[in-house]
């Protein structure tokens, strides 16, 4: 119990240590006297030969373990006074460390998340894709495959250990009042098992389901489970008529299943694959492999080559003249070639800042400490010993490090929250789930800490090591002051610069691309559209007849809905309009072949997407009516191929709806019309000559519906789909949305997102860069402190000390400022792919980038000049 | 500054201490006078230094401390050695000897 009356009587434990320090030196003093010498010699004797008596007494406090726990209280209220004393720099080095771990965490884990580990599949990393790319085109590579190459593959290859192949299909499951349309992914034999993914509820497909004359089943995805049938799980066993075939749910698959991104999986035999078909084409089926363990990409590339070789020679329609093979990862297929430049070099980007801002940390770190070598050494004088003075700067580096590892975690997690919620659909796989990386997590905590304790403690090291008389005479010139670290210190300031520089430009040229883009016109009235596609099931839609029958009495219904709505039904719409065909021109000769955009629509399409006629008029309803080959051009159309003759009344024949299946016998048109261009190639190409005919000339059971409303078009879709339901309880609507929806979502969604992203990174940057310059420039100037005084004294002006110290900023600048212009237009070359309608060395960002880092980077000189012009002469020179 | 500056290794003071106390009840100064009588002067340390190492021994229960009179009246801090202390004086002498035995025959032998 003795510690604790020790506690209770601290006052008195420290009496009775002085007393006994008090005690040995008094009879010190006695026996010197005794001795014969000076009272004066005797005490300076007794002093002499004992030591700092506060160093001691500090020592045997030390030694008490109950004052360890007081000595460390003290220590923290100390650094923690300290610290606010200096709030600017507690704040700056906190948020400054925080944006470094939170932005480098976020942007590791999406990458982590989006590139490396996308899938929940079994050992993703053998999942590979095969792709056959055209050498003379710069093309999207193939990655799809015919059932008979397939068979081919399965039957030739050894580095697969097994193979999965989908296949997209609408499915309709007949509703009471309305139909629903869903995605349904056909699977071939061993294809869950290949992914190797139990089902959440009931089972996943099975050997068996596969069989030809198997019970037909199906399984369903957790997103669709949820959402459409409201989480129940008594579906389970219950069967349902899926496109005419009732079949029984089985299982519901994980949250995380979503292979190809259906709604639900079918089981199909390969004899059943075989005999899939549209038209007289066969389908194309995804293609999913396992290499087998210990299989390279190379040897499984080199081997799919020779197998690609021969199905060249028995297909040689489907292949370009000139081509290689690559297997590559899943994973990284799946991520579109361009998002994932994007990533990667959004990924180089945050490393630089992680760096970037533990420089800051460090130079922050130093700069207090160069203002304390004066305190350290009369600390040191007063009885301090080294590792007090080191503990203390470990309490207070502690507490730095605290705040900025709490402030950076949570960066890091709004950060993956912001980033997973408005990362657009159609860039990573469905099956992405971005969440924190908690590796990355700790790895920039680390580093982020790392670099506090060491910086933090230089000023106890070097107090402490070097000679108490120097540091004392040159207190704010210690060891840190020397030229290298001066030049390192300048030359972080200068990369940080120029990296900012090249961060902004980028940020720049994806915002200009972004207003380029949004402002495109497109052509048509998008407003108050909405559209959707009307898959029509093949079996029962076989003839011109049947499918003239659906439409014609849809249109109308839907023409006479409230809401004064007036609707059309195309091939496709924009801006994406389909197949190119040649064609010729009746009376003409020509050398060069002539293409133009084929569209089969109904006669209200222009006037439904306010697309206007130029010259003539559009299809009559009795041209409709009688399946007359009558056609619209659009002005491309007219000014490439009519430039000085009146195009009303030429006759157009194109090849195409002859060689189609159920071919247009003798596809001669007569041109009855001109529309002004609508964007019919995406938003960024330039138009397409195109031309629309009657929808009866060549109907097909895949058609698309716009449909013009004075109302909100997304509160339409029920009351639309309730009269597609009453034309045929049969068919549903596929992907109803506004048109205005489309271009926000799947047109301008990736380039925002990835102009958000650089601009976020571009703020943080300059955020870094501000903090940067501000933390070098305080530092230097409070190092010239002693120099100033002098000027001033002197006779200097205020204002000679502030351009000093601007001139010596505005250096550091300029020679960023002309690093970071070389390494933007390298960095803009590559982006420049992903950008449109703006040039890689786009004068006006490159001005505004130029202007807002001087003015950013002057502002942050200017504190601390505007803080040497105050200083007094009398004081700075004393300050010595 | 003499060539050969004689630091006393933390342990060596310890054991020096608790050898010095063993005697009987000593306040620091007798302490530090006996040490400097033993060894001639051979060590030169401060003197303060010797109560943090009298504390640490305190700390773990090897000295006892106690207040008394002193001869000449006045209130001093007695140390004396525990039971706990006077084990580890035996433990560390015999270590002490057992390295110096061992160092010594080194030096004697190894021409």
């Amino acid at each position: 119990m003795r510690w604790l009356r020790r506690i209770g009587h601290k006052p008195l434990a420290e009496k009775r240590l002085d007393s006994e320090l008090h005690f040995h030196l008094e009879q010190q003093i006695s026996d010197y006297l005794a001795s014969g010498m000076s009272p004066a010699e005797a005490r300076r004797r007794a002093n002499l030969e004992f030591g700092s008596v506060e160093g001691f007494k500090e020592e045997c406090r030390e030694a008490r373990w109950e004052n360890q726990l007081d000595i460390f209280i003290r220590d923290f209220r100390f650094a923690l006074r300290g610290l606010l004393k200096d709030r600017r720099f507690a704040f700056v080095s906190i948020f400054a460390l925080a944006l470094a771990i939170g932005a480098s965490t976020a942007m590791f884990s999406v990458v982590d998340n989006a590139l490396f580990e996308p899938f929940p599949y079994k050992d993703q990393g053998r999942l590979v894709v095969v792709n056959i790319r055209d050498l003379d085109q710069n093309e999207n590579p193939r990655g799809m495959f015919t059932m008979p190459e397939i068979q081919e593959i399965r039957e030739h290859n050894t580095v697969f250990e097994s193979i999965a192949n989908n296949q997209q299909d609408d499915v309709i499951q007949m509703g009471t009042e309305a139909s629903m349309r869903l995605d349904g992914n056909f699977v071939t034999p061993g294809s869950l098992d290949l992914l190797g993914v139990p089902a959440l509820i009931g089972r996943a497909l099975e050997d068996a389901d596969y069989q030809p004359g198997a019970p037909p089943v199906f399984v369903l995805r957790y997103k669709t489970w949820q959402g459409k049938f409201n989480s129940d799980s008594a579906v389970i066993g219950k069967t349902f008529t899926l496109n005419g075939v009732g079949r029984t749910l089985v299982g519901v698959m994980p949250p995380r299943f979503a292979w190809g991104g259906a709604d639900l999986w079918i089981p199909c035999s390969y004899e059943a694959a075989q005999t899939l078909k549209s038209g007289q084409f066969d389908r194309l089926w995804g293609f999913v492999a396992r290499m087998k363990p210990g299989t390279s990409f190379n040897e499984a590339s080199a081997e799919m080559t020779v197998i690609a070789k021969r199905l060249a020679a028995l297909y040689p329609k489907d292949y370009p003249k000139h081509f290689d093979v690559n297997v590559e990862s899943f994973g990284h297929a799946v991520v579109p070639q361009q998002f994932r430049n994007s990533l990667y070099l959004f990924l180089a980007a945050v490393s630089l800042l992680l760096l970037i801002g533990c420089g800051n940390v460090a130079n922050l770190l130093l700069a207090r400490a160069t203002t304390r070598y004066k305190e350290f050494a009369v600390r040191s004088a007063l009885g301090a010993s080294r590792q007090r003075l080191i503990r203390q700067l470990l309490v207070e580096s502690l507490l730095l490090a605290l705040g900025g590892a709490f402030l950076g975690v949570l960066f890091a997690w709004a950060g993956v929250r912001v980033l997973s919620t408005s990362m657009p659909d159609n860039t990573v796989a469905s099956e992405t789930v971005i969440e924190m990386n908690p590796t990355v997590l700790v790895f920039a905590l680390v580093i982020g800490v790392g670099t506090i304790f060491i910086f933090g403690l230089v000023p106890a090291l070097e107090a402490s090591r070097c000679d108490l008389q120097d540091s004392l005479r040159d207190a704010g010139k210690g060891l840190s002051g020397t030229g290298s670290h001066a030049r390192l210190r300048n030359s972080v300031i200068v990369l940080e610069v120029a990296l900012s520089l090249t961060l902004l430009f980028t940020a720049g040229l994806f915002i200009r691309s972004f207003m380029a883009l949004s402002r495109v016109p497109l052509g048509f009235g998008i407003d108050h559209i909405l559209s959707a596609r009307i898959p029509l099931p093949p079996n029962r839609y076989k003839t011109s007849a049947q499918i003239i029958a659906f439409y014609r009495p849809l249109l109308e219904r839907l023409n006479s809905l409230p809401g004064d709505t007036s609707a059309a039904t195309a091939s496709s719409y924009p801006p994406y309009d389909c197949c190119p065909s040649e064609f010729e021109v009746a009376g003409k000769s020509h050398d060069e072949k002539r293409n133009a955009i084929v569209q089969i629509s109904s006669e209200d399409y222009f006037q439904v997407l306010h697309i206007p006629f130029l010259e003539g008029r559009t299809f009559l309803a009795d041209e409709v009516n009688d399946a007359r080959k009558v056609a619209v051009i659009n002005q491309t159309f007219r000014s490439r191929y009519f430039k000085n003759e009146n195009p009303i009344g030429q006759r157009v024949h194109l090849t195409l709806m002859e060689t189609l299946p159920d071919p247009v016998a003798n596809a001669w048109f007569e041109i009855v019309g001109v529309v002004g261009d609508s964007k019919n190639h995406g938003l960024q190409n330039p138009n397409d000559p195109e031309i629309w005919f009657p929808y009866t000339v060549y109907p097909r059971p895949a058609w698309a519906l716009v449909v013009r409303t004075v109302n909100d078009p997304a509160k339409m879709i029920k009351a639309i789909g309730k009269e597609v339901w009453s034309t045929d309880p049969a068919v549903a609507m596929a992907d109803p949305q506004s048109m205005e929806r489309i271009r926000d979502v799947d047109l301008l969604a990736q380039p925002r997102f990835g102009l958000w992203l650089v601009t976020v990174f571009a703020a943080i940057g300059l955020v870094l860069v501000t903090i940067g310059v501000y933390s070098v420039m305080a530092y230097s100037t409070s190092r010239q402190t002693h120099e100033f005084g002098i000027r001033m004294a002197l006779g200097a002006e205020a204002g000679d000390v502030l351009s000093m110290v601007l001139r010596k900023g505005t250096k550091l600048l300029l020679a960023g400022i002309g690093i970071g212009l070389a390494a933007s237009f390298a960095v803009a070359r590559t982006v420049v792919a992903q950008l449109w309608g703006v040039s890689a060395y786009d004068l006006l960002s490159l001005v505004a980038v130029v202007v807002l880092l001087l003015f950013v980077g002057l502002a942050a000189c200017w504190i601390p000049a505007r803080r040497a012009t105050r200083i007094d002469p009398v004081m700075a020179l004393r300050y010595e | 500054m003499p060539t050969e500056k004689n630091d006393l290794h933390r342990g060596t003071l310890d054991m020096l201490i608790l050898k010095v106390v063993a005697s009987g009840p000593l306040h620091g100064y007798a302490i530090a006078q006996r040490l400097n009588q033993i060894s001639k002067d051979y060590f030169q340390v401060p003197q303060g230094s010797l109560y943090p190492a009298l504390h640490r021994l305190e700390e773990r229960e090897w000295l006892d401390a106690e207040w008394k009179d002193t001869s000449t009246g006045r209130e001093a801090k007695f140390y004396t050695l525990t039971t706990k202390g006077k084990k580890q004086l035996e433990a560390e002498v015999l270590g002490w000897e057992r390295l110096s035995d061992a160092v010594s025959l080194i030096l004697r032998t190894a021409d």
